[in-house]
């Protein structure tokens, strides 16, 4: 179990989801750190499943979940996982198109994607169909904005706090 | 008739005695909390039924304000995530921008680096010693002994970088000057003392029966869960399982440095105190052997000469990993062109081990549950961003 594996290199990893996933209309490209496959939604469980259960994948990790706003193409999800088993890493990107962020949650796969998934929904605004408890993680409970997209200020404060008559907030 | 709501009543078996469930808040005004965190427990008598942590008191936008400066100036923001060891989240950030940017380090900045990241190591496990032996009831001797170590580690980060807590240091290419003349001999001596200070807090600590009786056994957590859970770090490394990105997904100068990865066995709270003190006896060793190099190299450069005076980077993305003193530090990074980056995303290993505490602390009793939160070390500069 505690073995020391040195990491698997990210063509062979590619080499390996290309062997895996070849069948389905996936994308498999790299970063510069990991493998990346490009996903639309409707496939996106399909793909998670895979990767968590095939024997040759066994991505049993959950590293990290990243909302990001791609301005006119959608939002975009990406997911990092990793395989303690067989020392290798790869990001699943699921990008959404525009007026329609729903992603099917992977909580009851992956545990550690609840908050990750609060986090991404109450940033950048995707919804995670299936989550259990979708409401506001890091901002207060009953504010509805997302301020991660590119389309909010960085400068307006929301709370003003009895400064109305001043701007606040600093100029950059 | 029952005062109380109907649902909330419910009769033990046994001897027919009605309790009743109790919600209590705990903080976020609270020392046992160790920052601004609220946890919302429910109670049956002494024992957690249920528990629903609220984060985000300190939640300052560290994304977008990244997204909005420029790749120099966002790294003071980055080193107030993990406020008790700055240096290490600088490192992180500065490897992202590098690994975006193509960016190569001297090698003489790779050791300073790595000195100053096993430093702060040493700084948080001691600020985790001290306040840990606190919330298990030693008031407030061990956090004085936990900060006799911190002071003198910050007095050579005021030398070195002109600030304690957040040094700003670090930059992509490099680190901003050279070491003070008389770091070898500084350093040492700090050695020394950091070795003295972990064998006071075996004495105060460790040589205590009741801390031991009332760590042992708690919470032991399963490796299987462990990683589901998303626990890194320490806590996992206390479950028996060896990992360590340090080791395990080498960067920068660890692969030319000799050290162990202390793990436990049963993944309780005694564990994760033990794995955290042989952790910071590991990187005395990295330490010392970081200023046996750097004594072989001085004079040389400590940044990368060839940078302009504006970084900008057309385009790429990048998830780095380090090995942060609470867990895999991770940022994602992606550049689209400019003078600053399009996303930056932080994964903080204090915000995921945390999101594990409800599992952990649901069947314990009241008191216990603020160790099992003590044990996880979090600091709430990570937490909330």
């Amino acid at each position: 179990m505690s073995k020391t594996l040195a990491p698997k290199p990210i063509d062979q990893v590619v080499k390996l989801l290309e062997q895996r996933f070849g069948k389905l209309p996936v994308a498999i490209n790299q970063t510069a750190t990991d493998a990346n496959i490009d996903c639309p939604p409707e496939h996106f469980r399909a793909v998670v499943e895979e990767l968590k259960n095939h024997r040759d994948l066994a991505f049993d990790f959950l590293r990290n979940i990243v909302g990001i706003d791609m301005l006119e193409e959608g939002l975009a999800c990406k997911y990092q996982f990793f395989s303690y088993k067989n020392r290798q890493a790869v990001q699943v990107t699921v990008l959404t198109p525009p007026g329609n962020p729903h992603i099917p949650s992977i909580t009851d796969l992956y545990p550690a994607a609840n908050w990750h998934e609060r986090e991404a929904a109450e940033m950048v605004g995707l919804i995670f169909d299936g989550h259990p408890n979708l409401k506001n993680l890091l901002l207060d409970e009953d504010v509805r904005i997302h301020p991660l997209l590119k389309a909010h200020p960085l400068q307006k404060a929301e709370i003003l706090q009895g400064i109305e008559d001043t701007t606040p907030g600093f100029t950059f | 008739m029952s005062i109380w709501p109907e649902e909330r009543v419910h009769a033990l078996a046994d001897d027919g005695f009605e309790t009743v469930d109790m919600t209590i808040n705990v903080g976020p005004q609270h020392p046992a909390t160790h920052g601004v965190f609220r946890m919302v427990l429910t109670v049956d008598g002494e024992k957690v039924v249920d528990c629903e942590p609220y984060i985000g008191y300190l939640h300052r936008g560290l994304e977008k304000l990244t997204e909005n400066h420029d790749y120099r100036q966002a790294m003071g923001w980055w080193d107030r995530t993990d406020y008790l060891a700055g240096m290490a989240c600088e490192m992180a950030y500065c490897m992202a921008v590098e690994k975006l940017g193509n960016i190569s380090v001297p090698l003489r900045a790779e050791y300073i680096r790595v000195m100053m990241v096993e430093l702060s190591r040493i700084l948080s496990h001691f600020m985790f010693f001290g306040a840990f032996g606190a919330d298990v009831g030693s008031f407030g001797t061990s956090f004085i002994y936990g900060w006799r170590e911190r002071e003198r580690i910050y007095d050579f980060f005021e030398e070195v970088a002109g600030d304690r807590m957040f040094p700003t240091y670090f930059r992509p290419g490099g680190v901003q000057m050279d070491l003070p003349e008389n770091y070898q001999d500084r350093v040492r001596w700090l050695l020394g003392s950091i070795r003295q200070g972990l064998e006071d807090f075996d004495g105060l600590l460790v040589g205590n029966e009741i801390f031991v009786e009332r760590c042992r056994g708690l919470s032991p957590v399963t490796p299987e869960q462990a990683i589901a859970w998303g626990l890194t770090g320490p806590c996992l490394r206390a479950t028996g399982y060896k990992f360590d990105l340090r080791k395990d997904e080498p960067y920068s100068v660890y692969p030319n440095l000799k050290f162990d990865i202390p793990t436990g066995a049963n993944g309780d709270v005694f564990d994760r105190f033990m794995v955290r003190m042989a952790e910071a006896w590991q990187s005395t060793l990295i330490v010392e052997q970081c200023l046996d190099a750097l004594s072989q190299m001085e004079g040389e450069l400590v940044l990368n000469p060839d940078l302009p005076k504006t970084l900008r980077i057309d385009s790429g993305e990048c998830y780095v990993r380090t090995e942060g003193t609470k867990g895999e530090y991770g940022v994602y990074a992606l550049a689209k062109g400019g003078n600053k980056p399009y996303r930056m995303k932080l994964r903080s290993p204090s915000f995921c081990n945390l999101s594990a505490l409800r599992e952990m602390v649901i069947g314990t009793y009241v008191a216990d549950a603020i160790i099992i939160l003590g044990s996880l070390d979090i600091v709430l500069g990570e937490v909330d961003k």
